[in-house]
């Protein structure tokens, strides 16, 4: 066998093949085939093992339908470690075939902080050029059908901020007598999409006595582009951030962001090789936080102001799976007065945004996403809870295609609004 | 294949529904049990009319065609070891009809057994069968394979609660067989000739089904033993005194540890064997049958027995029984799972062959199942790289197969044949019974386009 799939064997031959994960997975529940399962593309890459199967384009395609929700890992009676295994060949996979040209430059364009950041501030002034107001000022429409950037036509995007989160806040924000020295790590999509909820993770933080950092030289947290099977970017994003955090001397390092947070917490385990900035991603991994993760550990800081609203929430994957963080919004959010907490079915079930699967998978991932909008619906909530982007992004884009009342808020945002500092 | 077949399949069905890449063929390749054999071609249609055309092209070009559910069987029956066509039937998902008043349910060949399950439920009814797989199975599967499930003691299994069906038959012609009213005889029961024939003489597609009354309480005893045997004497006995619980399973203490090392539910770690059994019916039914289960076990030899008062304490008992074949995975990869059944008198001896065998073999074996109706799942758990004790796997197996016949019992009790136990059909039906199959397969099926390579074609 060639070396480079030696490292599958003892995931590869737990796979007992029952097909549980055919009860688990969205984009099976979706399309109905059986390359879209665990257990059909465990036994693909048992394929490539035995030399049957070569790393083919078609591979890469089927490797990548997939959201990496990890319901399988959690699903699969024999503990195969799912994620790890379709990422790894993922890996290979783009070593071999190389990715599509507008990931692969997308991906570049990653490792090139100040670069990307000038082109997403010039992206917020001329975004009108390729973009049309959606109705009722639910975001963006493309003018123009641009499917090699993974766009389609109905799809609403959210507007680029005019002023990044980063730019409107210091780098470090001081209280008068700080308990605790944090630094939040922001991500990309709260620094350019939803900078109003950073901003409410920073006044908790600052409400619970924390000195907040905000590393102005941190970049992408590389999660785009390693699921990708984009290493090199991946690795190279992984040791900026790690470097930059391991040098703060943080106490903790909030996020808020679950893709972020799992990247940060667990998944750089399995891409960093140096064994150096190993030694210091262990030291930094235990101090990553999800904020309601950091503010339940804290304890409710003070007396919460009444919120009058009837609310549903709804588990990013990755902070669910990735980072085990569950309860605590639930917690925090049916502690507030006057909020009709109203739990929602299949809450923990990908909402099919799956990071760059809804650019390259559209079809199947609004399939997904509308059983998660009729889950919400039915609940009769005004607003939903969550603690990811990406999630409010797609959910956001589906509520508006279904012209719904419906309105998605960070929880950071709902709790800051009880810490009345709003 | 000839690319005129699969072009012909595309006009039928509709390109997006045909699949002859490589990479989604091995996908299909394959059920729950270890070995691959790849389709020539997948094709997914979605009705009958397209299905009855999907077998004339197969009948006109001589292609096999083997139709195929969630493949979640374990002895391989939807696996297309001829290749030829995979025929996935998981498009035809509706529940026609749920006649509460005649208590019969129409259902697709496609529909998941669990949904139908919950389905059942809602309208007040319900449906017994539960097989392991009930999440992700399929009801065209459970009536293929004959399914069964913990319940069968008390319920029965899949055949017993199918009163007709929709079939397309080899030559694409189209034929009910039987019907909805429950008590028809009208002339033999054709039906039941499907039931249990894996695809071999037809495509079902659609299926009349019996519904039964919700039992309205249950409860469930578990029973400890330092003593293997006893437990075993003890499902003997308490079926030969005439109660019969719901559901009424054994695990040995390898199973045992293997649970509770894997869930940490608090299984008694030191017992040689447990009974976990449950009856169900009225509150005062169960109150009087739940004793009388109790003063077997105790005859029998019991230390102790735990009856679970609460619905989370019922809960964790049947979450360790489910949990076997995780933890059992956890100690070896490759889980070779038979379902060998004998009659219930016989369950003391069965155990001890069993372990004899295990011995003999040098081989890891745990031993749980359905020991209410005769249905032991001695598993081996091995390693399917590890050649050398493969091939001790394959002789171990053998051995069981023998032991079952020899003592009246069969080579499945809810599995089925498939590839695995194709080359041991004939020890069970002898050279008559087998021949009688061949030749009812001939007439049905003379060019033996469907599913050959099993049961009498294998």
């Amino acid at each position: 066998m060639d070396k480079k799939y030696e490292a599958w064997q003892n995931q590869l031959v737990k796979c007992i093949r029952c097909g549980t994960c055919r009860s688990v997975c969205p984009v099976f529940q979706a399309a109905d085939n059986e390359n879209t399962t665990a257990r059909g593309k465990v036994r693909l890459l048992e394929a490539v093992s035995e030399g049957k199967l070569p790393l083919t384009p078609e591979l890469q395609q089927r490797m990548g339908k997939c959201l990496l929700c990890k319901a399988c890992v959690n699903g699969c009676p024999s503990g195969v470690k799912t994620d790890e295994l379709f990422l790894s060949a993922r890996k290979l996979l783009a070593d071999q075939n190389g990715l599509p040209l507008a990931k692969k430059l997308a991906f570049t364009g990653l490792t090139y902080r100040k670069l990307f950041d000038l082109g997403l501030k010039m992206g917020a002034v001329f975004q009108g050029v390729v973009f049309k107001e959606a109705p009722k000022g639910r975001g963006k429409l493309a003018r123009i059908p641009m499917p090699s950037a993974g766009l389609s036509q109905r799809r609403i995007i959210p507007p680029l901020a005019s002023a990044p989160l980063r730019t409107r806040l210091p780098e470090t924000n001081t209280v008068s007598s700080p308990k605790v020295r944090v630094a939040f790590y922001t991500g990309c999509m709260l620094n350019y999409i939803y900078p109003e909820a950073g901003e409410a993770i920073v006044k908790i933080l600052k409400a619970h006595d924390a000195e907040v950092v905000i590393p102005a030289k941190q970049s992408c947290c590389g999660t785009p582009a390693f699921t990708s099977g984009d290493y090199q970017v991946g690795r190279y994003l992984a040791e900026e951030n790690i470097k930059i955090l391991a040098d703060g001397d943080y106490d903790d390092i909030v996020t808020g962001c679950a893709s972020c947070g799992a990247a940060l917490k667990h998944e750089y385990g399995n891409i960093i090789e140096d064994p150096k900035v190993k030694q210091l991603w262990e030291k930094i991994s235990k101090k990553v936080k999800d904020i309601t993760e950091f503010i339940v550990e804290q304890g409710i800081k003070q007396e919460l102001r009444e919120v009058k609203a009837k609310i549903t929430y709804h588990d990013p994957c990755h902070l669910v799976r990735g980072m085990g963080v569950s309860q605590q919004p639930r917690q925090l959010l049916q502690a507030i007065p006057g909020v009709e907490y109203a739990e929602m079915k299949d809450a923990a079930k990908c909402c099919g945004a799956g990071g760059t699967f809804s650019m390259a998978h559209y079809e199947i991932s609004r399939t997904i996403n509308d059983w998660k909008l009729d889950n919400a619906e039915k609940t009769g909530a005004a607003i939903l809870a969550t603690g990811c982007s990406a999630c409010r992004m797609h959910i956001t884009d589906g509520l508006g295609q279904r012209s719904s009342n419906m309105k998605v808020l960070h929880t950071a945002e709902i709790i800051a609004k009880a810490y009345g500092l709003n | 294949m000839q690319q005129q077949i699969i072009a012909e399949l595309k006009g039928l069905v509709g390109a997006q529904y045909v699949m002859d890449q490589l990479e989604d063929r091995i996908c299909y390749s394959f059920d729950a049990t270890f070995r691959d054999f790849l389709p020539d071609v997948v094709v997914k249609p979605g009705n009958v009319e397209e299905i009855v055309a999907i077998v004339k092209l197969a009948g006109k070009y001589q292609v096999p065609l083997t139709a195929r559910g969630a493949a979640t069987g374990l002895s391989g029956g939807s696996v297309p070891v001829k290749g030829g066509i995979s025929l996935v039937l998981t498009r035809l998902d509706k529940i026609v009809d749920i006649d509460t008043e005649n208590r019969v349910a129409i259902v697709e060949t496609g529909v998941i057994t669990e949904t139908f399950v919950n389905a059942v439920n809602q309208a007040g009814l319900f449906y017994p069968p539960d097989p392991a797989s009930a999440k992700t199975s399929t009801i065209g599967g459970n009536i293929a394979e004959c399914a069964g499930g913990p319940k069968g003691v008390k319920y029965g299994i899949t055949r017993d609660y199918v009163l007709g069906m929709e079939v397309v038959l080899p030559d694409g012609s189209v034929v009910e067989l039987g019907n909805k009213v429950d008590s028809e005889m009208t002339g033999p029961d054709w039906g039941m000739l499907l039931v249990g024939s894996e695809g071999t003489l037809g495509i079902v597609t659609k299926v009349y089904l019996k519904l039964v009354d919700k039992p309205s309480a249950k409860q469930t005893l578990l029973a400890i033993f330092d003593s293997l045997d006893d437990a075993a004497r003890t499902v003997s006995e308490m079926i030969a005194s005439g109660i019969i619980p719901t559901t009424l399973e054994i695990m040995d203490n390898l199973t045992i540890r293997a649970v509770e090392d894997y869930l940490k539910v608090g299984l008694p770690v030191n017992a040689e064997a447990i009974l976990l059994i449950e009856v169900d019916g009225s509150a005062a039914a169960i109150a009087k049958q739940a004793d009388r289960v109790m003063q077997v076990c105790k005859r029998c030899g019991a230390t102790e027995i735990q009856a679970a008062s609460t619905p989370a304490d019922m809960d964790k008992l049947w979450r360790a029984r489910r949990a076997i074949s995780p933890a059992c995975g956890k100690i070896n990869p490759t889980k070779i799972s038979e379902d060998a059944t004998v009659p219930r008198s016989q369950i003391p001896v069965m155990v001890r062959r069993l372990r004899e065998i295990a011995q003999k073999y040098n081989l890891k074996m745990v031993i749980f199942g359905h020991a209410g109706d005769g249905n032991l799942h001695p598993n081996i758990l091995s390693n399917k790289h590890d050649h050398e004790e493969m091939e001790r796997v394959e002789q171990a197996v053998e051995e069981l197969f023998k032991a079952a016949l020899e003592l009246g019992g069969t080579l499945s009790g809810e599995h089925g044949i498939g590839y695995m136990k194709a080359p041991f059909l004939k020890w069970e039906t002898g050279e008559t019974g087998f021949a009688v199959g061949k030749q009812l397969k001939q007439v049905v099926d003379p060019q033996e386009l469907l599913n050959p390579g099993k049961l009498f074609t294998a």
